[in-house]
Parts: structure tokens; C-alpha cells; sequence
């Protein structure tokens, strides 16, 4: 199987910087989700890998090789696009089997090897259908189908659910996680949807102009995230401005205990689900705003009396009062200076 | 396909003003197209001298050897013309399709420029580069080398004219039918392992075929009808179709016998019609 080294990766186009010195270990077998906004070098990395765009610094090893000026036709890489890349003229085993005719295999095992990707990817008997008459779902099955087929070291996929529905996507992340875990094929898949990079990924590369802000583990990323941005990108998270006075972190009446952290304004980081809120009877940090209702859980809007605004997750919610009269108090937290953390809640 | 849904209300303003506006068009079709056409059947098929229906006018024509020899050459042109074109005009396009950078539009421009440019100065353009004495000819003088055979007066001066006089429409609807081709589909054959001449023949050719039928019908299509290059560049004789009809009506004073050529033309030319449009709509259906 593969390992993929990236060092030191760069891509400008003109002036634009899409990747700047990116590095990344890719273990075999390990798949690791690129997760950015949209503009941050996702793509552009990830064609790098491909073969589809020279970069214009570093290198691209799989397996120790470098290949970084290799063309996409030799390279042990196969590519899943957004969308457009089946090819009309040709029906589902035709798409599949292109690549197998192209390195003129024996009839009897091209036929073979597409039976057995079909119903990998779950659409046996689909080979005759034409590809304009598989929904949208179906289209990136026969997409994975076909870059499996050709059992490649390194699987890419760029955001290859993006337009499809919500449930679809969801549904098609499990099996390409599944078929990713049978095969033990080393994946790079990029996605702006956090919950695609949380449930799919062993590990996830947070990417912001085309540099990494955070690597890590889902859990990491999400429990520890190393800059405001990771914070804000992963997850829903409250951000409230504050300051260090004599080791204490105040926001209004909120105040929360540091050690060793010299005075300045400050940023406290907390998620909902780590925002216990309480009653206080002599009035306190927050006032009530809204309560909506999801279902699995209950999520309250609150204002500080500073005028910021923040979202806790409660158990129930009926009980809290309106107005002011509400306390504070983070579970797990990030205090962040300049971009930097500089303090969180002990482990 | 999306269905063009009219909007109900549009059906209320359809009244006068819309019809006074299809009025026009429909008026100047009956005018300039079906009434010639009528007219030029019936005159032909109920000539002067006979006393009803009669093919005697056809008759003549296909029994005249001269004028045979000429429908043969304008379709030797057409044939001819339209490989030639294709040869030049697919790498082209497919050079304007893929290629970026400044040097591309550069080439755009060049491959556009022949559509500025009027037949008769294009031909005395030729004539000057390609005729006697002609710069061609000077400079292989001046180096010591054989004289050229002019294409000059031959059957090869038309087929040149006007294959540089086809590029730019031929290039501008090639390079439309490859845009249809989108890149990730390319790129992914590529990823498979694709090498250019495996793309251009499975991935982009099949993709292109309905383009290069419109292409052929259009370019033959104004190719029967040529005069300007085939009259300047061509032999005397056999001449094309364009000059033949055109020498028989003012030369010959025949105009019974020029009318009955173009009435062949045209059937030729509502073939390569059909061709044309049975194309396009097999490209709107894809
Ligand atoms: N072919 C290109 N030419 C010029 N700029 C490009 C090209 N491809 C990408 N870029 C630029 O590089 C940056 C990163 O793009 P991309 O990798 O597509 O981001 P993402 O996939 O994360 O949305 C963007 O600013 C984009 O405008
Ligand atoms: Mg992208």
C-alpha cells in the first residue's frame, strides 16, 4: 500500500498564492480530510497530488518516489470530481472500463474486475445503463467505481458530494468510509463541510489561504483548536471579546480564573454544549433571548450585559427565567491572544 | 431540455403586435425564398416551348457532358475543400480550446481574421503570393530554386481561396462543439491514463462528430454557391457551378437553362439542408 509525503508544497497562480510550503505525512491506509473555506487551496493541493497542476515549490512523494512533474496518466493516483466527470458517450461499464482498456487487459477480466467495483460501490447490474439516466448519487458511485477499478495507491476526491442533498451526502460518506476501510486505500478527500472532515477522517488538515492551521485528529481539532479560525470553522462556537486583569479572564460579570497569563485583551472561546447556564438569583452575566427546540437537543440564545450574544445548549431550558438573571459558567474553553492560545481549560 | 413555458399573461399581449411582428419575417421568407423556389420549378419543369410538363431542360443538362463535368467539379471542390478545412480547422480548435496564455488569443485573433476580409481582395491577395511572378515564385527564383506550378487557374486556386475563407466559421463552431466538453471529463480520462491521442480519439472526438456535420453542411452548403474565388482563381473550364450559372445567364443569354442549374444546386444544397438540420437537432437532443 502507499504512503504520501508532501514537502514544503507551494502553488501561486500570477499573484495569488493558492498553497503556500505545505507539508503533510499521509500514513497508509489513512484518510485525511482537507477542510477550508472555499479559496483556500483544497483543490489546488489536491490536484497537485493528482497531477493536474505543477507546483511551483516542493515535492509530491508516494511511496518515497517523488513524482511532483510525473503527468496524470502515470501516476498511481485516481481522481473523484464534484461533478461533469463521467463521460456522456459511454454507458456505466464503458466509463468503468475505459482505464481497463486502455492498459488492454483480457476482455474476461475487464468484465470481471467492473462486476466486482459495481457492486463494491453498490449498483450491480447498472453497467448498460446510460450514465444521463443515474441521479446524481448514482453519478459519483460510478465515479468512485471507476477510480477504484483501477486499484490506485492514493484515492483523491474533491468534494465529490458538494451537490448532492443532505441525506444522500450523508449516506454516501458512511460507504465511502466503509470501502475506504476494506480496501485500506491511503485517501486524501476535501470538503468545506465540517461534519463530512468530523465523521469521516482520521486525521483533518484545517486549511486557511492555502496554509494549515491545525492537523490533528477530529477530537483534537474539535476539543483543542489551535487558532480563533479552527475554533469558529469547527463546530458552532461562542467568541466573547474580553480581557486578563490580575490573572482573571472578565467579560462583564463573567470572569474565569488563569494561570500565568499576562494582562491584555483577551478572546474566550467556548461551545454551546460546554456553556452551563444557570439561574442567578441576584442577577447575573446574561439575559434570556430564545429557545429553539431541534429535537435531539435544546439550544438557548443569550445576550451578555456586554451586548454580545452566545448560544448554550441546555437539557431542558423551561426553568430559566427571562431577563436578566442568568449565570455563566464554560465547561472547556480556549482563552486566545493575537491568533495564539493562551490559555485553556484544563483537560 | 428545459421546457420553454410561456407565462400566461404573455398570451394576452400576443395579439395584433405580435402577429405584425412575425408578419415581417414571415412575408420576406414567402418573398425572397419560397416564391423563387416555386417560381424556378414551375418555370423549369412547364418550359416556353413545350406545351405543358415536361423534363426536356433537366434532360439537356444531364446529358450535357460540359455541364456534367462542372457539377462534378463543384462537388470534387466541395470534397476536397471541407477535408482540408477539417485538417486545418480540428487541431485548430482543439489548440483554442486547451491552450491558455497570451499566445492563444493571439492565434484566436489570426484564425478570426479571414472573416474581415472581402473574396476579391483575398484573391488578389492569392494571386500575388501564389500567382505568376508571384512572391512565392520570386523568392524561389531569387534562391535558385524550381519554378512552382501556380495553383493559379487550376482547380486547386477555389480549393485554397476558400479554405481560408472557411476557417474562421469552421474554427468558431468547432471550438463551440469542444466547449461542450467539460474539462473534469477530460481530466478524469487523463486520470485513468489517458494519453492525448486516446483522449482526443474516445473522450473527445465522439463528443465533437455532431459539430463537424454542421460544419460540412454549412461549408457546403455556401460552397455550391460560390462565385467571387471559383470566377477569379478557377479554370475556365470545367468551371464550377457559381460562374457556370452566372456565364449562362449573361454570356449565354439563357436564362431558362441558368434557372434550370440553380434549380439543381438547389437540390444539392436541400440535401446537405437536411443533413444540416437533422445535426443540429440530434445536438439539442444529446
Ligand atoms: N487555475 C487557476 N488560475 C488562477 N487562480 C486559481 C486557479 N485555481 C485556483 N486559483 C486560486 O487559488 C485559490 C485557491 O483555490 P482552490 O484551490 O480552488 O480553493 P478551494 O478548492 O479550497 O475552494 C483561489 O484564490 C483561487 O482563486
Ligand atoms: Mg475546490
Amino acid at each position: 500500500m502507499a504512503r504520501l509525503t508532501l514537502n514544503a508544497l507551494g502553488k501561486t497562480f500570477g499573484t495569488t498564492t493558492a498553497v503556500a510550503a505545505f507539508s503533510l505525512d499521509v500514513k497508509d491506509g489513512e484518510l485525511v480530510c482537507l477542510l477550508g473555506p472555499s479559496g483556500s487551496g483544497k483543490s489546488t493541493l489536491l490536484r497537485m497530488v493528482g497531477g493536474f497542476e505543477t507546483p511551483t515549490s516542493g515535492e509530491v512523494l508516494i511511496d518515497g518516489e517523488v513524482v511532483t512533474r510525473t503527468p496524470p496518466e502515470r501516476r498511481p493516483t485516481a481522481m473523484v470530481f464534484q461533478s461533469h466527470a463521467l463521460w456522456t458517450h459511454m454507458n456505466v461499464f464503458g466509463n468503468i472500463a475505459f482505464g481497463l482498456r486502455i492498459r488492454r487487459l483480457p476482455k474476461a477480466e475487464i468484465a470481471s474486475r467492473v462486476g466486482r467495483v459495481l457492486a463494491l460501490v453498490g449498483l450491480e447490474g447498472y453497467g448498460k445503463r446510460q450514465t444521463n439516466q443515474l441521479s446524481g448519487g448514482q453519478q459519483q458511485r460510478v465515479a468512485i467505481a471507476r477510480a477504484l477499478v483501477l486499484e490506485p495507491k492514493i484515492l483523491l476526491l474533491d468534494e465529490p458530494f458538494a451537490s448532492l442533498d443532505q441525506h444522500l451526502r450523508e449516506r454516501l460518506r458512511e460507504e465511502v468510509r466503509d470501502i475506504q476501510h476494506r480496501l485500506g486505500i491511503t485517501t486524501l478527500f476535501v470538503t468545506h463541510g465540517q461534519d463530512e472532515a468530523l465523521s469521516l477522517a482520521d486525521r483533518i488538515v484545517v486549511l486557511k489561504e492555502g496554509r494549515a492551521e491545525q492537523v490533528g485528529a477530529p477530537a483534537e481539532v474539535y476539543r483543542s483548536p489551535a487558532t480563533p479560525f479552527v475554533a469558529g470553522f469547527i463546530g458552532s462556537m461562542n467568541r466573547l471579546p474580553g480581557s486578563v486583569e490580575a490573572g482573571r479572564f472578565r467579560h462583564g460579570a463573567l470572569e474565569l480564573p488563569l494561570e500565568g497569563v499576562p494582562d491584555g485583551p483577551a478572546e474566550l472561546a467556548v461551545r454551546p454544549e460546554h456553556l452551563v447556564v444557570r439561574a442567578a438569583p441576584g442577577g447575573g452575566a446574561a439575559s434570556l433571548r430564545r429557545l429553539t427546540d431541534y429535537g435531539t437537543h435544546r439550544i438557548i440564545d443569550l445576550e451578555t450585559s456586554e451586548g454580545a450574544r452566545l448560544k448554550a445548549q441546555v437539557a431542558d431550558g423551561a426553568d430559566l427565567p427571562q431577563g436578566p438573571g442568568l449565570q455563566l459558567e464554560p465547561t472547556a474553553w480556549a482563552v486566545f491572544r493575537n491568533d495564539q492560545v493562551i490559555a485553556r481549560s484544563p483537560a | 431540455m428545459t421546457k420553454v413555458r410561456v407565462p400566461s399573461g404573455a398570451g394576452e399581449s400576443r395579439g395584433p403586435l405580435g402577429l405584425l411582428l412575425v408578419a415581417v419575417p414571415v412575408f420576406l421568407l414567402g418573398w425572397m425564398t419560397v416564391w423563387p423556389i416555386l417560381s424556378g420549378l414551375v418555370t423549369t419543369l412547364f418550359p416556353k416551348d413545350a406545351a405543358g410538363f415536361s423534363l426536356e431542360l433537366y434532360d439537356r443538362f444531364f446529358s450535357d457532358d460540359y455541364s456534367l463535368d462542372n457539377l462534378r467539379l463543384t462537388l470534387w471542390t466541395c470534397g476536397v475543400t471541407s477535408l482540408i478545412l477539417l485538417a486545418v480547422s480540428v487541431p485548430l480548435a482543439l489548440y483554442l480550446r486547451f491552450a491558455r496564455g497570451p499566445l492563444a488569443s493571439y492565434v484566436q485573433t489570426l484564425a478570426m481574421f479571414p472573416m474581415f476580409v472581402p473574396s476579391i481582395i483575398l484573391a488578389f491577395a492569392f494571386i500575388r503570393v501564389l500567382g505568376p511572378n508571384g512572391t512565392v515564385d520570386t523568392i524561389l527564383n531569387a534562391l535558385g530554386l524550381a519554378k512552382i506550378r501556380s495553383p493559379y487557374l487550376t482547380v486547386w486556386g477555389p480549393v485554397i481561396g476558400l479554405v481560408w475563407d472557411n476557417i474562421p466559421l469552421t474554427v468558431l463552431i468547432l471550438t463551440s462543439g469542444l466547449g461542450a466538453v467539460p474539462n473534469p471529463a477530460i481530466e478524469a480520462a487523463r486520470d485513468v491514463g489517458a494519453r492525448p491521442l486516446t483522449l482526443f480519439v474516445h473522450i473527445i472526438l465522439p463528443r465533437m462528430w455532431s459539430s463537424i456535420f454542421v460544419v460540412i453542411s454549412l461549408t457546403i452548403l455556401g460552397l455550391f454557391t460560390a462565385f467571387t474565388l471559383p470566377y477569379v482563381l478557377g479554370p475556365a473550364s470545367p468551371e464550377m457551378m457559381g460562374p457556370f450559372m452566372q456565364r449562362t445567364f449573361s454570356d449565354l443569354r439563357n436564362p431558362e437553362m441558368a434557372l434550370t442549374q440553380a434549380t439543381i444546386v438547389m437540390g444539392f444544397c436541400i440535401l446537405f439542408g437536411l443533413f444540416y438540420v437533422r445535426s443540429v437537432a440530434r445536438n439539442r437532443r444529446d
